[in-house]
């Protein structure tokens, strides 16, 4: 029997403590250095030694604390100074010069060098807020709120901003009270399918059977998306904290997060956050006091994109090949040991504490009817703003790209936007205004996927892209069912030949037939929505096909069989060495007049002399079909 | 619980046992689906050879036969446009990863595919794909029999001959995607392993993969 | 692969170790799978063999399991891991150029060791740091924004470390010692 206060007055004692703990720590200045993956790989490594460094020989008492990512990773390496009496202010693009410039001029003296800030993070007189950007009118951030903010590697951070008072709330009441709360908000799950999260929870709750497991998937491979890598890094107790809540509403003893092989620091700082909340009594045998027991274990995966699919996913728990099975029977009757089993994306947990603390009226207050909440995208590819971005759903492609993401890079011209990763589709201009969310995307032919979103502009080429994914499925097909293992197979080989200029109308035709087919014949839904990069980029970027068959021409100056590289004569500064000094195989060669020429039959294409060749002459270019000029000439005459 | 169910396949009306699949349902009574893959002792069906789709009113996609139970009522075809489409996919695709040297094949006239060719009036050549092409050894080292993998169609059945009839755990899957094989572990010949030639798995092949040294041809 | 003198007993050593710390059920077989590779920096048969007959299961289906996962591999790795990221971000801009050109200055193609065992070069789906594309994680360390010359200066840094681990090992080392690779 739950005793009836018994879970919010152990939490009140530990708010209280954590809060104090919190609270003293912020009483002195504080740098917050954003360490998730993107920020190491930018450099925040060094920027901390510089910190540290820098306030060491200052004799400074200032705490410096890593935090996971901010969500700017446009301006990596990122830092957000706290100093009392100041705002916090973010600072980015950091390096040694600059933190010097910093602790010498804001943390050891007084000016905060706003020409160096990207944002304050709290509403001032003296410096605008992120909110203030076009993109703060456009965003929300949900699950993303504490992300880059706080420390994780401290519970009490999370305790303090009253991180697993949900918890204590739904231990205070029934199972019963959190499932009808999910259900009530009509949460959609957030791996990519939208299937409502609340019906598959009742289903398990359900279950006459008293072994039941909860499972995060957190197997995030779609190339080009790394929301859930930045939560678990950066917020990792909120996912903690939103699976107890699902076990506590099923009735589930144990728990785990699946967890793909590329993110150590992730399963490191999971790991770490489960310990600390097993000190607690937050996990492990009577949780907060009360006779509700459950405990969360880390699996790593190892390396196959298949495992996101569910019953894969559990096969490889069960130390077999990640090898997805026929439904039904779904996971909620049979899952992880056979028993009734939920598994939700790490985005889908994290919404649940939210939900059960503000409750299902304040989410769907978010987003549209039938997509509530937000949804959280990493915007990369030829755009201004790349990072990880929320938006409520019901925001329009354009918003998102124009708006949040300010847009393409000048002298960029939109071409495409792709979304949700190799299952998803190739969008073009005229789709822009499509309101994000689980069904209109569906319906122009991309998914919501697990929210992979990449900008491309005319130097991308569609047929090659289109083949870059096949290429990626077909290598991450498990190869079991026909379609998916020869289907995926041959749709490849055809595309390769359209990069190479072979085939003709007939090549298209079966493409698109073979297309449909694995997408209706294949057993999973890896095959299923293999097809949908070659289906949507057919159906709005036909032309371009048809350029490399017909005329042998990459539009997009892309497909290496179909451009060569040239050095404009009349541009080439005859004096400068660049590009013969930067090419790999010797193929560029001074000529007798001194200009510099390319021998063809040597040259790989690799694009190191176009880069090197300095921009005042910019003289090496890019020509589709692969016909020298003086070729043409020739042809001519 | 009763003791049949009634069902409809292709009009005629069927009394089938309650929760047995579809696809055994249609074979136990003469009513042939093509199939590779499925095995009727195994618990969770296969599903990989996808070549035993029906239509069933009222879902407006084709299902693997070997996936669905029966139900009251059910009314099934076993032909449509949509199935005969995936189908002749489906079986066009395995025969691009397969050697069509049949009058070589010991199989030859008791082979699955070519059952299947008949039945459906497919070709058995190649079609709209080019042949894949992928090499492998032969193993010829056990004296009753050899296993050619360039017919090997990946259904399974041999494993589960050699697991569940012998016991003997030498042959799994291994690799992934276009690479998957049928193999032993390291890839090693059969006479290196424990395995006591009792050819269960050389009767469990449909095609002319695993064959009696004896029935060779040329 | 034949094993060295000495590798056979660290390689049942290692595997010994890893099964006492750990329950032996199927279950387990990845997560037993990958603490060898961990210790072993590869799967040889010989651990494949003792994992099976230690969690009593099929030896084929460790070998299945091994070829299966990316991320196992049966073959000793470089000394020096170079991978190259493919995922959207970075074959947009230019990740298969990046991959080659550590193919052309390694001399090895994606997927293999160097014959004397100093690198090897994979391919990865996606690192998730997108936003620094093109991405190459050499030895653990991220690196962003590659570009061919890039490519020419990690090298140089990496045969640099070589040429100063080689020149501190070399007093010790008689001729014969040289791996005999052409």
């Amino acid at each position: 029997m739950v005793t009836a206060n018994k879970p919010q007055d152990n939490y009140k004692k530990m708010f209280e403590q954590a809060r104090e703990q919190v609270q003293s720590r912020q009483e002195k200045s504080r740098v917050l250095i954003g360490t998730a993956s993107c920020g190491l790989a930018a450099g925040a490594e060094q920027v901390k030694e510089s910190f540290c460094r820098e306030i060491e020989s200052r004799g400074l008492d200032v705490e410096i604390i890593e935090v996971g990512c901010i969500g700017h990773c446009y301006a990596e390496p990122l830092a957000i100074i706290d100093k009392p009496g100041f705002p916090p202010v973010c600072y980015g693009y950091l390096d040694e010069g600059l933190v010097h410039r910093l602790v010498e001029d804001f943390i050891a003296g007084d000016d905060p060098s706003y020409e160096y800030a990207l944002a304050a993070l709290e509403r001032n007189d003296e410096f605008p807020t992120f909110e203030d950007f076009p993109r703060g009118v456009y965003e929300k951030k949900v699950i993303l709120e504490n992300c880059g903010l706080t420390d994780f590697s401290k519970i009490e951070s999370y305790i303090a901003r009253e991180g697993y008072s949900a918890l204590a709330k739904a231990l205070s009441e029934e199972p019963k009270q959190v499932l009808e709360e999910v259900k009530a908000a009509r949460l959609r799950g957030r791996g990519g399918a939208g299937f409502p999260a609340g019906t598959k929870w009742e289903a398990c709750m359900n279950s006459s059977d008293d072994e039941k497991y909860v499972i995060c998937n957190a197997d995030e491979g779609d190339p080009g998306a790394f929301m859930d890598r930045s939560i678990l890094e950066s917020d990792p107790h909120l996912v903690l904290e939103g699976m107890i809540l699902c076990a506590y509403a099923v009735g589930a003893r144990q728990g785990y997060l699946y967890i793909r092989a590329e993110y150590p620091r992730a399963v490191e700082h999971i790991q770490k956050a489960i310990e600390e909340a097993r000190k607690k009594q937050l996990l492990g045998s009577s949780i907060l006091g009360t006779g509700f027991s459950f405990d969360l274990q880390v699996f790593q995966g190892s390396g196959a994109f298949i495992c996101g699919e569910a019953t894969a996913l559990v096969n490889s728990m069960e130390g077999k090949m990640g090898m997805p099975e026929s439904r039904p029977p779904r996971l909620v009757e049979h899952g992880f040991r056979g028993k009734p089993t939920v598994l939700n994306n790490v985005k889908t947990f994290a919404y649940v504490p939210l939900i059960v603390n503000r409750g299902a009226k304040w989410f769907k207050g978010i987003g549209t009817p039938d997509s509530p909440g937000t949804a959280v995208f990493s915007l990369v590819g030829k755009i201004n703003n790349t990072g990880l971005v929320e938006v409520p759903m019901g925001t329009t492609l354009r918003q998102l790209i124009e708006e949040v993401g300010d847009g393409l890079p000048e002298g960029r011209e939109f071409k495409a936007v792709q979304i949700g990763g190799p299952s998803g589709g190739c969008l073009p201009e005229s789709a822009l205004d499509v309101p994000i969310d689980f069904d209109s995307l569906h319906e122009a032919g991309a998914i919501m996927g697990s929210g992979g979103l990449v900008v491309m502009d005319q130097d991308d080429c569609m047929v090659a892209v289109a083949r870059y994914f096949l290429e990626f499925t077909q290598h991450e097909s498990c190869g079991k069912c026909t379609f998916c293992r020869l289907g995926t197979k041959h749709m490849l080989d055809i595309l390769t030949g359209i990069t190479r200029g072979q085939g003709d109308d007939q090549t298209l035709q079966l493409l698109k037939e073979l297309s449909e087919d694995v997408r209706d014949g294949s057993l999973c839904n890896l095959g299923c929505t293999a097809p949908n990069p070659v289906l949507t980029t057919l159906k709005y970027f036909h032309d371009e096909y048809k350029a490399h068959i017909e005329e042998g021409r990459c539009p997009a100056l892309v497909c290496r069989d179909l451009i060569l590289y040239y050095i404009e004569p009349p541009k080439c500064s005859k004096l400068c060495n660049v590009c013969v000094g930067s090419c790999p195989t010797e193929a560029i060669y001074t000529r007798d007049d001194g200009l510099k020429a390319i021998d063809q039959d040597k040259c790989v294409k690799c694009d190191n002399c176009r880069k090197a060749c300095p921009p005042e002459y910019n003289a090496v270019i890019k020509l589709s079909p692969p016909v020298l000029p003086a070729e043409k000439e020739r042809k001519a005459k | 619980m009763s003791e049949h169910v009634n069902i409809t396949i292709d009009d005629r009306e069927i009394k089938v046992r309650p929760g047995e699949k579809l696809l055994w349902a249609a074979l136990e009574n003469d009513i042939y689906i093509p199939h590779l893959c499925a095995i009727k002792e195994e618990s969770r069906p296969n599903a990989s050879c996808r070549l035993c789709f029906v239509e069933i009113d009222g879902i407006d996609y084709p299902v693997a036969a070997c996936t669905r139970q029966v139900e009251e009522g059910m009314v099934v075809k076993t032909r449509s446009t949509k199935v005969d489409r995936l189908v002749k996919t489906a079986f066009e695709l395995l025969l691009s990863d397969h050697n069509l040297k049949c009058s070589e094949c010991p199989a030859n006239r008791n082979c699955a595919l070519q059952r299947i060719a008949k039945e459906r009036g497919l070709k058995l050549k190649h079609n709209r794909f080019k042949p894949i092409g992928r090499e492998f050894e032969l193993d010829d080292s056990p004296a009753e029999f050899a296993f050619d993998r360039s017919r090997c169609v990946l259904c399974g059945q041999c494993i589960w001959a050699d697991r569940v009839g012998a016991e003997a755990w030498i042959f799994g899957f291994a690799n992934r995607g276009i690479d998957r094989v049928v193999t032993t572990f390291n890839n090693l010949p059969l006479a290196e392993l424990k395995c006591n030639e009792c050819t269960l798995c050389v009767d469990a092949c449909p095609v002319g993969a695993l064959y009696y040294k004896r029935e060779q041809k040329v | 692969m034949s094993l060295i003198e000495g590798e056979k007993e660290h390689i049942l050593a290692c595997v010994k170790e890893v099964l006492g710390e750990n329950t032996k059920t199927r279950e387990n077989l990845i997560p037993l799978l990958q603490q060898v590779q961990h210790k072993l920096g590869y799967l040889p048969s010989l651990a494949m063999e003792k994992i099976a007959e230690g969690v009593n299961v099929p030896t084929v289906d460790i070998y299945g399991l091994a070829t299966f996962y990316n991320q196992f591999r049966m073959n000793p790795p470089g000394k020096h891991q170079v991978k190259v990221c493919l995922g959207t971000a970075c074959y947009m801009v230019g990740g298969d150029i990046t991959l080659e050109s550590f193919e052309r200055r390694m001399e090895i193609k994606e997927g293999e060791t160097s014959p004397d065992r100093l690198f090897s070069l994979e391919r990865v789906a996606c690192v998730g740091c997108c936003t620094l594309a093109p991405v190459v994680v050499v030895d653990d360390k991220v690196e962003g924004k590659v570009t061919p010359t890039r490519v020419d200066g990690i090298m140089l840094a990496l045969n640099e470390e070589n040429g100063k681990a080689a020149a501190e090992q070399k007093p010790d080392q008689s001729e014969g010692d040289d791996n005999g690779h052409s």
